[in-house]
């Protein structure tokens, strides 16, 4: 073979670099098509009639007049559903016959225009009984409210409890507890891309479902029994989707309406909803009343935490009951915590229902959990950072429900976020300042979490696959389950094929949009996809990588281990001298005597244990903390705060791309930002007052706080190059910092968000009536 | 249906004519009538900014406005802003400032940022926060959509000293 | 729906206010609240949809003698930007400011701000306080007639103004403020903006060695219509703007403010903001 002399190529690492999301381009031109964008040949529009009331019987529905329009191709009403159940206890169906919330699925049409679809609609002639009807969990259980679900005695859904220590002997050694009432309430995800669904059955029976899901092979187990169909017949397409996290996390009725409806009329059928429609017709997240109790000694040592939980489950049961295996976990294992005593009863309402929501369960548990950890602080009369020190967990312990914090580097986030915002000097300066005149008072606050930062295994299996293949021309394809819907796995992935097998980002492709083709994921919830996909991603780079060296081994006579993939070339590691182009060594592999293909698979499953019904398993790969602390200044006048400066300090194992890790925790931060302050679902008698960006407020550019984010790194044994999984973190904090920061700034603590002007203007009115 | 009118007026810099109900809203012609599809139907009520466009030079909401009143009129939407070059620089700032996401509000949003740019060449972060106020994203808490613009007002403050 | 069967752009006002006297009008321009109220079905189109952007002498801001003059279609931006009402009448060009976000306010017309008559149209607060008229046309005899109606006089109730079935709002005028003329204006909500103002308060009068004359107070969101608050005006008329004198008008401002309780604040909680504003506002024109 001819020898030139050739530059060495330099090892570099991309590791901790910033990489481009590579769909941002499209995006940024209007070239993407998102699913809302899509019309196939022959689409017909479905449009959904909501029952708009929030418990009545359909004494009749008349569609005969809809069904004669020209135009409309089918009507469908709860008859044509009935006996298709669904959802996590099968207590949903896509079109109802009776009606338990306001949103509630009466009848669906599919026609050729959305105009005609909306006047079919109104020729729809339904005669409701209004029914007595419940609107809080608390009414749900009085022994007088109706029953709402033939199933369920007493409205009680789901159930969980997880109890260890004795509470008596703990309480009974307790110098000081907190004891108060959080009512974390209803908010919704506000994806910019309203819910979409586009359905199509091909003569065999078998569904294609173009879909926002966020979790396309459970999704088709979910799918099939409200359409009386095998989870096999269903094809899941994944086009790019206006956000998601969370909401696509279960099937929601538009889904299959809009396969029911293509079903009847032979033809693809799309549903979209309207932005008041996707205000109405989301799911939440799950509102909860926490009655929370943290005992310490005197000095300063925590002794217990309980937590009586009461859920709003709403009309029906998807993941927002569930949500307490991870409030517990919070309750049980933010800080160190012997004794734990944890319950939690879901109850039906004729309110709409939750599902899971970025930050799942811990953005309220922790609501509460950080509030009392400053309460008790000032109880013991210590600075809170002295207090969270001293519970604050080490390296190898475990939790009393078995969370094993392998690499737990708390006291390090914690002294990190405080010195970089001079909190403990700031926070007596202002308490000082409290009492005396002055309309802006300034407040800081400090607030931490705990989080699974490898995956959650809910379900028995946690994996991942993965398929990477590698041609001719030294171009990278990965096929993958892991769904990208925003949040920058499709970069990551990149970065590590990069990372392995020497060749430009641009050289890389990924397929994992079309559940016929990518391999089995559980999906992208958890904070496990950069864990989990990462890890997966790479052990199949480097099963590709094994076999392109091996070859390399056999063609140039060196052996394997001292060659390595650079710069789109095999050279050797040491000197960086390249020996043979990665395409030329490629062909040569393909075209030889004993021709092969880099095709290679992986399948990845964390070494978690899955969660069981006594919820005692280390059931996350990793686990990881984050610390808030939040500057503000509130008009005590308006009670409206400024958030002046958010400074964090999270776990992240090692910055895999830090362009993405910073953009997820700056985005995760502005949700928090909103459920803290602003956002609010404002229901009355079970119907949504403010379906419209208008009267549910969003944080927009103006108040958003100057940010000072610190990664540290605790390299995480079991994540991809020591990555955690990041993404919940940044919500979950956000709420309680603010909600001590106000607390240091006016004496004044509200329970339940969000701490809106209006309520912080009333609080610190009523604490100064009181007070004259 | 309803009554229908011929318009003519100019798209991202090519005469167009269309014949729209005169009820119909701009967004909807865009997308449904010519095909551009960049711009998004997010709220429709002028609440989100994912519909922006510009109309004689000016950004408004595309869902608010009737499409009839585009008529003798200049409009650009995001698939105008593209240079024979590849993206203008307020596009390739967001991308290489990591600003997009989903990207489902990122038409309107850069549209909105392009043209105060254009309004104001020392745009401060201050001014860029106060002019996409109307413009909502749920993903990235506008941080690196603050720094995008932030480094197309450098640059252009760069090149004229 | 009714089914629209007319679409008209007129280019003169005579040519508009004719089209409206033949019928039942729906007149747009920017299309900013018409849009989402038809959207939402608060209002219907009527059988005539007219669009009045090139109706030609409705835009502009101008002096004419000691009056300044804002036609009907300028845009808030316009006014936003405009040297004269920065000079002269810079309480507008606070409440341009605050209104709304950059895409409405390139859209909205002034015009369109004060027939929607919303309790909490911000342009109309400002107007308020500088004793606005707007200037009404109709055709009758076969030629254009004008009236003019004080802002003050104007809105009779929700979504109900004095502008009659026929009438075209062209204008509005308002006399060039005195030199010792001050005003200020204050909205809450904690977005700069994007956001229909739970309370609004504009206060302006002449500052006469201390002393506070032709004092005009508005207020918005606080009652069925926006307002002149009469209690405050007298509490504050030909008094010396001190301690004392913001006092009396905060506690006057409690009895102008009729608020409700509604999906945005309590009434609790507005007037409370009107009394917090009043002050705010007071404190404001005493430091200008």
């Amino acid at each position: 073979m001819e020898q030139k002399v050739a530059t060495p190529i330099e090892k570099k690492t991309l590791i901790g670099s910033r990489v481009k999301k590579p769909d941002a381009a499209d995006k940024a031109t209007g070239k993407t098509r998102y699913i809302n964008d899509m019309v196939l040949p022959q689409m017909l529009i479905g449009k959904v009639l909501f029952a708009g009331r929030p418990h009545a019987k359909i004494v009749s529905i008349d569609v005969s007049a809809a069904e004669r329009l020209p135009g409309v191709h089918a009507v469908l009403t709860g008859k044509d559903a009935a006996g298709l159940k669904f959802g996590f206890v099968r207590d949903n169906v896509p079109l109802k016959e009776k009606v338990l919330c306001e949103h509630d699925e009466i009848a669906a049409v599919a026609a050729d225009t959305e105009e005609i679809a909306l006047k079919a609609l109104e020729l729809i002639k339904v005669e409701y009984e209004d029914l007595p009807a419940v609107f809080s969990p608390e009414a749900g259980r009085e022994a007088s409210a109706p029953q709402l679900r033939e199933n369920f005695p007493d409205n009680k859904s789901l159930r969980f409890e997880f109890k260890h220590g004795d509470l008596a002997t703990a309480e009974a050694a307790s110098d000081f507890i907190a004891d108060n009432i959080f009512r974390p309430h209803h908010v919704t995800h506000c994806c910019m891309g309203t819910s979409c669904a586009i359905a199509d059955f091909d003569n065999n029976g078998k569904l294609t479902i173009w879909t926002q899901t966020q979790y396309p092979y459970n999704y088709k187990m979910d799918l099939a029994p409200a359409l009386g169909i095998a989870p096999g017949d269903i094809r899941v397409i994944q086009p790019p989707v206006g956000g998601a996290f969370g909401s696509k996390l279960d099937v929601y009725p538009y889904e299959p309406i809009a396969a029911l409806l293509a079903r009847k009329t032979g033809r693809p059928v799309k549903v979209i909803y309207s932005r008041e429609e996707e205000f109405k017709a989301s799911p939440t997240r799950q509102a909860a009343i926490i009655h929370m109790r943290t005992g310490c000694t005197r000095d300063g040592t925590l002794t217990f935490r309980s937590a009586d939980v009461l859920l709003d489950n709403g009309a029906y049961t998807s993941w927002g009951p569930t949500i307490p295996v991870i409030m517990m976990r919070t309750t049980s294992g933010h800080y160190r915590v012997p004794v734990v005593d944890f319950q939690a009863q879901a109850i039906y309402t004729n309110n709409p229902y939750a599902g899971s929501f970025r930050g799942y369960g811990n953005v309220q548990t922790t609501f509460a959990t950080a509030q009392q950890m400053d309460i008790l602080a000032d109880q013991v009369d210590i600075d809170p950072l002295a207090f969270h020190l001293k519970n604050a967990q080490k390296s190898g312990e475990v939790t009393p429900q078995k969370s094993f914090l392998r690499e737990c580097v708390l006291a390090e986030c914690l002294e990190t976020a405080a010195r970089a915002s001079d909190y403990s000097r700031k926070r007596a300066a202002y308490a000082a300042e409290r009492g005396k005149p002055g309309r802006y008072k300034k407040g800081i606050g400090l607030a931490s979490s705990i989080h699974n930062a490898g995956g959650a295994k809910i379900h028995k299996s946690d994996g991942i696959g993965t398929i990477l293949k590698v041609d001719d021309y030294a171009r990278v394809t990965v096929i993958t389950g892991a769904s990208e819907i925003g949040q920058g796995i499709d970069a990551v992935i990149n970065l590590i094929v990069a990372e392995e097998l020497g060749v430009p980002l641009e050289h890389i492709t990924i397929i994992n949009n079309d559940s016929d083709i990518a391999p089995w994921d559980v999906g992208v919830h958890a904070s496990r996809t950069t864990f989990i996909a990462g890890n997966g991603t790479r052990r199949a780079a480097r099963k590709a990588k094994a076999q392109i060296l091996k070859a390399a081994e056999k063609m140039l006579g060196e052996p394997a281990a001292a060659l390595e993939l650079r710069g789109g070339s095999v050279v050797r590691d040491q000197c960086g001298t390249p020996l043979i182009k990665l395409d030329r060594l490629l062909r040569q592999m393909h075209f030889q005597a004993e021709p092969e293909l880099v095709m290679v698979t992986d399948y990845y499953e964390p070494n978690s244990q899955p969660e069981g019904a006594d919820h005692v398993s280390d059931h996350s790969a990793a686990y990881s903390h984050a610390v808030h602390i939040a500057e503000i200044t509130v008009d005590t006048l308006t009670g409206e705060i400024k958030v002046d400066k958010i400074t964090s300090a999270q776990d992240v194992g090692r910055v895999i791309n830090r362009m993405g890790l910073e953009a997820q925790t700056e985005g995760g931060i502005a949700i928090g930002l909103g459920y803290a302050l602003s956002e609010n679902m404002q229901l009355e008698g079970g119907m949504l007052k403010n379906p419209c960006f208008r009267d549910y407020k969003l944080i927009t550019a103006p108040e958003m706080p100057e940010l000072e984010m610190h990664f540290i790194e605790s390299h995480c044994a079991e994540g991809p190059y020591g990555a955690k999984g990041v993404s919940e973190l940044p919500t979950i904090v956000i709420a309680p910092a603010i909600a001590n920061a106000l607390f240091n700034a006016t004496g004044v603590r509200i329970f339940n968000p969000p701490l809106s002007p209006e309520k912080v203007a009333r609080a610190i009115h009523e604490t100064r009536q009181g007070g004259n | 249906m309803s009554l229908a009118t011929e318009i003519k007026f100019t798209l991202n810099g090519r005469p167009v004519a269309v014949r729209v109900p005169v009820t119909m809203k701009t967004l909807t012609m865009l997308r449904d009538l010519l095909g551009l599809t960049g711009t998004k139907y997010a709220c429709g009520e002028g609440e989100c900014g994912a519909c922006t466009v510009k109309v004689d030079g000016k950004t408004l909401n595309s869902c608010l406005m009737h499409a009839v009143d585009c008529d003798g009129r200049e409009v650009v939407t995001i698939e105008g802003l593209k240079t024979p070059e590849g993206m203008n620089p307020m596009q390739r700032a967001f991308v290489d400032h990591g600003a997009v996401q989903c990207g489902f509000c990122m038409p309107g949003m850069i549209m909105q940022a392009d043209y105060l740019v254009g309004e104001n060449p020392n745009l401060t972060r201050e001014d860029a926060q106060r002019g996409l106020e109307g413009n909502l994203c749920r993903c990235t808490g506008y941080t690196k959509v603050l720094d995008a613009v932030g480094s197309v007002v450098e640059q252009k403050c760069c090149g004229r000293c | 729906m009714q089914d629209i069967k007319t679409y008209l752009s007129p280019r003169g006002i005579d040519e508009a206010v004719r089209a409206m006297a033949a019928g039942d009008v729906t007149v747009f321009c920017g299309g900013t609240d018409l849009s989402p109220q038809v959207e939402s079905g608060a209002r219907q189109y009527t059988a005539t949809l007219m669009n009045i952007r090139r109706v030609e002498g409705m835009s502009g801001i101008a002096e004419a003698g000691n009056l300044v003059r804002i036609g009907a279609l300028t845009t808030v931006t316009e006014i936003r930007r405009d040297p004269l009402v920065a000079r002269v009448a810079s309480i507008l060009a606070e409440a341009a400011e605050h209104f709304a976000s950059d895409q409405i306010r390139n859209a909205a017309s002034l015009g369109g701000n004060i027939c929607n008559a919303s309790p909490a149209g911000d342009m109309i607060n400002p107007l308020l306080v500088l004793d606005a008229e707007v200037e009404l046309a109709r055709w009758q005899d076969g030629a254009v007639a004008t009236r003019r109606v004080a802002m003050a006089d104007f809105f009779l109730a929700p979504r109900q103004t004095a502008k009659r079935d026929g009438e075209l709002l062209t204008a509005v005028f308002f006399a060039r403020p005195a030199t010792n003329f001050v005003a200020c204006f204050r909205k809450s909500g904690p977005r700069p903006a994007l956001e229909i103002s739970t309370v609004s308060v504009g206060i302006g009068g002449r500052l006469d060695n201390g002393v506070f004359r032709d004092v005009r107070v508005a207020m918005g969101s606080v009652a069925p219509t926006p307002l002149r608050a009469r209690h405050v005006e007298a509490a504050l008329e030909g008094k010396r703007l001190d301690a004392d004198g913001i006092l009396a008008a905060v506690a006057a401002a409690k009895t102008d403010a009729k608020p409700i309780d509604d999906v945005r604040a309590s009434a609790w909680y507005r007037e409370h903001l009107v009394q917090v504003f009043t002050e705010e506002v007071l404190n404001h024109v005493l430091g200008n």
